[in-house]
């Protein structure tokens, strides 16, 4: 403890240039975090989606909905544990720019497990959905957005047709749904059978449809073979699970993994050289007031620690500013990839690597320093 | 004037005779500037690349059709029977047997399982009229065979090979209710994975009516015009013409985009950490020639040569570490082949390229230089009088 004033005067003992190591080593830290934890942070969200939920589509991009018998032929595959679908309104309320979302599904326990990433409701919300033809469930934020409670009538202008030729959807608001990510655009969750009974156009169709399997190893397989089942009819389908889209959307930043290594390394080397040289030049300039120590009774060890510490300060200082600019950076790119988010291993794995860049380049300078003669070193 | 030439002249040698006594310092400088040009020209070199294969395949002789509404071909719409309308347009060179080289193309999509991680990733299969390889004399088929009219057939470029599941010769593929037989693999620089078929049988197993765009090779570039101006004066054909060139280059805008952007991106925070390390040496520098700095101008020196003579000399410490730098990513990476992005094509580093990194360490050296160099044509003269 009692050669931290040491080392803090040490430290300062030329402001300029301890400033600039602090903020090129801050710089470097900054961008190994930004790195890093894109790749760690976009294996993570990968990682958390899941296997075993296969989405089913129309396998022309923009094709046909498909037609609602398939739920059956879906559960007879083996190997699919529930079936579950979602359908869909895009309306307006009141004005083009209020943006709702209303997401058609079916009101049972395998849509909310389903769905539990997305949103959560209560059993009782859940009833009063399924008592209520023409219910809805919203979001607090969506409520507190335009005024709505529970039991209130919302019209929603939309561009899906209803069979006497409107397309104004009016919904009776009967509870709450809670979501994980709040969205810009609002939610509201309503009845499937609803909106399939009242339009005109695709009736008896679903846009998407969920298949849970039972092993999330064979995803592929089942992917293939669900496909198979739909191949040769008028409905082909496409399916995919949910990692694999994820995967895919995801892929154009886990494909520059090798470039990511290659450059942490390029920049930790041009680092280590750089201050482990500017260390040198400060051992050098110092050798009188070191010889000084040295004659006043510091031992070699002591001064080896100093040197060592003062390298340390720095760097774990530098690195923890670097490291939060880093983190600072995420949320930005978090509106790229959803869910991304700096994850603590990569904070962790800066922490040691900011100690390991001090321990090697006070290596050389700081074996210099102790080693130095008294002798010579006051010429 | 010639004096203080003569004064930067003579400290211009001083700075750099001293250059051998302050290695570690010197090597910093040149070390930091190689790792920030060899990471610019290193990522730059993929761009490159890309663009290079994707505009391999043009020819300012090529031209494309589509209709005058659609932003991208993959809007267009040309009905078959407009061939033979297209057919009369002036300019277009003849085959053998005195036929127009005119060949619609459509671009429908299907999905293929990558070889590396398995998941499935779309892209196009282009459907032609006969023709295909009179308007395209350089495709070499490299195994199996053309495709034939009429059949279920299909040739996919060894890109798709090497990064899709399911292309080689005599494999077979299932789309849209029938299977497709891949009868051949060309060679064709291009970027992504190429597919070619026969564009009636494409049509009708798709449920498509029409194509996306015509593609005409012309009997010279100057014949661009004619064609711009009979198309105008054609009610009958709502169609522009462009350049194939332009068409490629619109195709890869966006993977060129990314990766400019993630290029400059590094490089300029590679260059910022240089350029701080290169100050901060060259700092070091100055502090150690404060005497002999401050004597100088005890003897006479101005500082505005001294001022130079310091910017000058780092920013001749930069250009060797752009030249290794350009060096090292040329040895590491050109011809490379590489993925990023569900693209795959071979990496470049050219001339050009190197020039950038140069200019970027000149920059690099006359930033990081500035400051150091007024500090040391600021050093009292007093300093060279008083004793250590």
């Amino acid at each position: 403890m009692k050669y931290l004033p040491l080392l803090w005067a040490g430290i300062w003992r030329k402001p300029g240039r301890t400033a600039l190591i602090l903020l090129q080593v801050a710089v470097a830290f900054a961008l190994f975090g930004v790195l890093q934890g894109l790749k760690t942070g976009v294996e993570h969200s990968i990682a958390a989606t899941r296997a075993d939920i296969l989405f089913v589509g129309p396998a022309d991009f923009g094709g046909a909905p498909l037609p609602l018998a398939y739920i059956e032929r879906l559960r007879s595959i083996p190997g699919v544990k529930a079936v579950s679908l979602a359908d869909g309104l895009l309306g307006t309320y009141q004005k083009p720019t209020q943006i709702v979302y209303a997401l058609a599904v079916e009101p049972n326990e395998a849509m909310l497990e389903l769905n539990s990433d997305l949103f959560s409701i209560l059993p009782k919300d859940l009833q009063a959905l399924r008592n209520t033809r023409d219910g809805a469930l919203i979001t607090a934020d969506i409520g507190r957005k335009y005024g709505w409670h529970v039991g209130d009538r919302i019209p929603l202008t939309t561009n899906t047709l209803k069979a006497d030729g409107s397309g104004t959807w009016t919904f009776q608001i009967v509870g709450t749904v809670s979501d994980h990510e709040t969205g810009e655009s609002g939610l509201i969750v309503v009845n499937y059978s609803y909106l399939d009974e009242g339009r005109a156009l695709n009736k008896g169709t679903v846009r998407n449809l969920y298949a849970v399997i039972s092993d999330p190893r064979r995803a592929a397989e089942m992917s293939d073979t669900i496909d198979r089942v739909f191949a040769n009819s008028s409905n082909e389908t496409q399916t995919s699970s949910f990692r694999e889209n994820s995967q895919q959307q995801l892929r154009s930043i886990g494909n520059l993994n090798f470039l990511i290594r290659a450059v942490v390394s390029t920049v930790l080397v041009a680092l280590l050289f750089s201050i482990t040289t500017m260390m040198m030049q400060t051992i050098r300039e110092r050798t009188p007031e070191l010889a000084v120590l040295k004659t006043v009774g510091f031992g070699d060890r002591a001064i080896f620690m100093m040197v060592v510490g003062e390298s340390l300060l720095i760097c774990i200082a530098a690195g923890i500013i670097g490291l939060a600019a880093a983190s600072g950076v995420f949320p930005y790119a978090g509106k790229m990839v959803p869910g991304l988010s700096m994850p603590l291993i990569v904070v962790g794995l800066g922490l040691i690597g900011a100690v390991l860049v001090a321990l090697i380049s006070a290596a050389v300078p700081a074996m210099r320093a102790a080693r130095l003669p008294v002798a010579d070193a006051l010429r | 004037m010639t004096n203080l030439a003569r004064q930067f002249w003579t400290l211009l040698r001083m700075n750099l005779a001293g250059i051998p006594a302050r290695l570690g310092l010197v090597s910093t400088i040149i070390v930091g500037v190689t790792c920030a040009v060899g990471v610019l020209v290193s990522m730059l070199a993929m761009v490159v690349g890309a663009r290079q294969e994707t505009l391999g395949i043009a020819s300012p002789n090529r031209i494309v059709l589509t209709s005058v509404d659609a932003p991208s071909p993959a809007q267009s719409s040309i009905s078959p029977d407009d061939l033979a309308l297209i057919e009369q347009l002036p300019g277009i060179r003849r085959n053998a047997a005195g036929k127009p080289i005119v060949v619609l193309q459509a671009a429908v999509f299907i999905r293929a399982r990558s070889r590396i991680d398995g998941t499935r990733t779309g892209f196009p299969l282009f459907g032609w009229t006969p023709g295909l390889t009179d308007y395209q004399p350089e495709l070499r088929i490299t195994a199996g065979r053309m495709f034939n009219p009429g059949l279920h057939e299909l040739i996919a470029n060894e890109n798709c090979v090497r990064q899709y599941e399911d292309f080689e010769v005599g494999a077979k593929r299932h789309l849209h209710g029938s299977d497709w037989v891949v009868v051949g693999n060309f060679n064709l620089a291009s970027p992504v994975c190429t597919i070619y078929g026969d564009g009636a049988t494409i049509l009708s197993a798709f449920g498509r009516k029409t194509y996306n765009q015509a593609n005409l090779l012309l009997r010279s570039p100057a014949d661009f015009v004619a064609v711009t101006r009979a198309l105008k004066a054609n009610p009958a054909l709502h169609l522009k013409a462009q350049l194939q060139a332009d068409v490629l280059a619109q195709n890869t805008q966006q993977l060129n985009g990314i990766l400019s952007f993630v290029s400059y991106f590094l490089g300029a925070i590679m260059a910022l950490a240089a350029t701080i390390g290169a100050a901060n040496s060259l700092y070091a520098i100055v502090e150690s020639r404060r005497r002999e700095l401050a004597t100088l101008r005890a003897v006479g020196f101005n500082g505005a040569p001294i001022v130079a003579s310091i910017l000058s000399e780092s920013i001749l410490l930069a250009v060797p570490g752009a030249l290794i730098g350009a060096a090292v990513a040329w040895l590491l990476f050109n011809g490379l082949l590489t993925s990023p992005l569900g693209a795959s094509f071979h990496m470049a580093v050219t001339p050009a390229l190197a020039m950038l990194g140069l200019a970027w360490a000149l920059g690099i050296g006359l930033i990081s230089g500035l400051m150091p160099a007024v500090r040391a044509a600021s050093v009292p003269v007093t300093v060279a009088l008083r004793a250590t």
